[in-house]
């Protein structure tokens, strides 16, 4: 074995844990802006993965795809999200409604159920049960930061860690979707970050604040 | 070329518009280009009727399914389309509260829903809805009023948050087809998954899986409870026009993707999972919202509500199958998408001349606006389903459909739910059509109707009558060439 194909495959098995690292992380961390660098920190994780798993596999497409991940989400989202945080001009801190600690254990719980729902799974169709259970966790975490975290860029990046779950998902399971749609993915994803800049500003500027959670005008 | 023009033109038209400064300039290139696509539609579906099936290229295809959906779909823009014109005088100046940014957005919204009907493959479909959302946010929140704003933000939110759920299902949907041999780059060509789905039958678990993701995903953009909690605020708080295309087009944008993947997972696995799904999922909808529309205190939420309740009564028809109930549940959604635009284009007058949309505000209505009273009332016994109206038809079928199929329960709980959305729109309407007007009589400054408004409003009536009286054999064989395809 060469020692790129070993760098390859290590990357490979040690990636789940960095995810890991990652998600508990954002939810310990109390900036917006330290979640934004986290989210740059585990996409170019993901970034790693799929260039290591390109490697071993010999496919240019999935180079593609690395390369795609990297421009998108390791660059122009966090730098977009953080150019919009700071002419946002409001508090740095997330205001969440639990606390760094109790945030972290319900992340780790969050883990441990992912490992345990995805076993029947991983086993039935001989996948890596590691890789799907991050999956699984990143999903889960991005849907508790986002009802968690009542500032609106919070609900943002929820939804992004939440995306990268499901990236995870179909890179573990297909080895990646075709190439088109995963382009076209990419474009949805930039276009939605850019529409929901559009709206946190919007919602400074009509309401004076972006606090999500007092946003109940309309009920019933 | 029959597929591309329609595709791209509103793309084009979007940017086109943009460039026009002045108002009555772009609302001119905007008709033209409305026009011209609605034209193209229509020469795409004669086509289509004749071929049968037309693919282009790779990404690009058509079937029966498509046809219907297409006819609806250019049916509805033509209306909105004409009714706009003079809806646009209600909208206050703002930055990008023009004229020339309101088409870019409804080509735009335009251009990401035929590209979900024309496209061949899942993937791309779902990224056609996925960007349903994203062109119609900015729609949503057009009068970026704190209501209209906060209304943009949870459509957005709600429904990514939802469709990244079928993103999953879809995802599992090619997995599941990649095991069963199919080539990866063909895994996600519904066609192709159609004739390949007998052989799917190991991966069972997997397709129950796909198929729940999925429901929940586009399950939030049809509005299905309990993912429902988009609906009533973006449909509260967007122009009139966009409102209506909402209700009467996008739904049923987001039901035909359920359709597809509920025809590729009953192929494979036997209709008895998914179908089930549906029925749970359509008959939780139509009860919450028929006892949701009796407490409502805004005329749009009503309305959004009842929304609601008709896509349930659609998801009920394909949940109960069979040749009758999916004739039922496709002309139901037809049926509904003409009666719904119907009644979203009276809430612009009634704004306009009551200032407000609160139903206990409105009162008198039958005088101040005897016209417009008289449309609310046609669409609102549309809406109820009596006849001689399109909806008691497919009702009737759907309903026939549950008590041939024995299932007793269902058809009584469809039955009660109708009535009691019927006592709540007769109880809402009555309130607001009743009593004097406030204030001195001021129909004397009341703009008059314009007669794009008059024609638009009397097309959805006359295809709802015709609907309810005799459906013609036209229309009948394509709703059966669109059942061939489910089947």
């Amino acid at each position: 074995m060469g020692l790129v194909e070993f760098a390859a495959a290590k990357t490979l098995a040690s990636s789940a844990v960095f995810l890991f690292i990652t998600v508990l992380l954002i939810a310990a961390a109390t900036r917006t802006s330290t979640c934004i660098v986290l989210f740059a920190a585990q996409c170019a994780v993901i970034t790693m993965q799929v260039v290591a798993m390109a490697y071993l596999h010999r496919s240019g497409e999935a180079l593609v795809v690395a390369a795609m991940v990297l421009l998108v989400k390791v660059l122009a989202i966090p730098y977009a999200l953080l150019r919009i945080r700071n002419r946002l001009n409001v508090p740095a801190d997330i205001s969440a409604s639990t606390t760094a600690a109790q945030s972290v254990y319900i992340a780790a719980a969050l883990i441990l159920l992912a490992f345990a729902v995805v076993q029947p799974y991983a086993r039935a169709f001989a996948l890596d049960s590691e890789m799907l259970a991050v999956a699984t966790a990143l999903v889960l975490t991005g849907a508790f930061l986002m009802v968690s975290r009542k500032k609106a860029l919070m609900q943002v990046i929820g939804l992004l860690v939440l995306e990268n779950g499901i990236f995870l998902a179909a890179l573990t399971t297909t080895f990646g979707m075709p190439l088109v749609i995963e382009m076209g993915i990419f474009f949805d994803l930039l276009m939605c970050v850019l529409l929901m800049g559009v709206f946190v500003f919007r919602i400074r500027d009509t309401f004076e604040h972006v606090d999500v959670s007092r946003l109940r005008r309309l009920r019933g | 070329m029959t597929l591309w023009f329609p595709l791209l033109l509103p793309l084009l038209g979007a940017f086109l518009v943009l460039g026009f400064k002045n108002p009555r300039a772009a609302v001119r290139v905007a008709l033209g280009i409305g026009i011209a696509e609605v034209l193209l539609l229509g020469n795409c579906a004669w086509k289509l009727r004749s071929a049968g099936v037309l693919q282009q290229g790779r990404y690009l295809r058509a079937d029966g399914l498509t046809l219907f959906f297409l006819i609806n779909l250019g049916l509805i823009f033509a209306v909105v389309l004409a009714y706009s014109v003079g809806y646009l005088r209600h909208i206050p100046k703002g930055r990008f509260s023009s004229p020339r940014w309101f088409y870019a957005l409804v080509f735009l919204f335009l251009f990401t829903m035929v590209a979900a009907y024309l496209s061949a493959n899942l993937g791309m479909l779902w990224i056609a809805i996925e960007a349903t959302t994203l062109a119609s946010a900015l729609l949503v929140g057009f009068y970026n009023t704190k209501g209209a704003v906060e209304a943009g933000w949870k459509y957005l939110i709600v429904c990514t948050v939802g469709i990244a759920f079928a993103l999953f299902g879809t995802i599992a949907f090619y997995l599941a087809a990649v095991r069963g041999g199919v080539p990866a780059e063909m895994a996600l060509d519904w066609a192709t998954l159609m004739t390949a789905a007998p052989g799917m039958t190991a991966a069972r678990e997997l397709l129950k899986l796909a198929f729940v993701f999925a429901a929940v995903g586009y399950g939030t953009k049809i509005g299905l409870v309990p993912m429902h909690s988009w609906l009533p605020d973006a449909h509260a708080e967007a122009p009139a026009p966009i409102s209506a295309l909402l209700s009467a087009v996008l739904l049923n944008c987001a039901m035909y993707a359920l359709l597809r993947l509920d025809a590729i997972t009953s192929h494979a696995i036997g209709g008895n999972f998914s179908h089930t799904l549906l029925l749970s999922f359509g008959g939780l909808s139509l009860l919450a919202s028929a006892f949701l529309m009796i407490v409502q205190r805004d005329l749009k939420r009503l309305l959004a509500y009842s929304s609601i309740e008709h896509m349930g009564i659609v998801a009920l028809g394909v949940g109960l199958g069979g040749p009758l109930g999916l004739f039922g549940a496709l002309l139901h959604a037809f049926n509904h998408s003409l009666a719904k635009t119907l009644l979203f284009f009276t809430t612009g007058s009634v704004r306009e001349t009551f200032g407000t949309l609160r139903m206990d505000r409105i009162r008198g209505m039958g005088r101040a606006l005897p016209s417009t009273s008289a449309v609310l009332v046609v669409g609102g016994l549309a809406v109820a389903g009596l006849p001689p109206f399109g909806l008691f038809v497919s009702e009737f079928a759907i309903l026939m459909s549950a008590f041939t199929q024995s299932h007793y329960l269902l058809a009584l709980l469809m039955l009660a739910a109708i009535s009691i959305a019927f006592g709540a729109l007769l109880y809402h309407f009555q309130r607001m059509l009743s009593g004097e007007p406030p204030g001195s009589p001021a129909s004397a400054n009341r703009p008059r109707p314009l007669a794009f408004e008059i024609a638009a409003v009397s097309i959805c009536g006359v295809c709802l009558l015709i609907l309810g009286l005799h459906v013609p054999a036209v229309f009948i064989s394509v709703l059966h060439g669109a059942m061939a395809v489910l089947q």
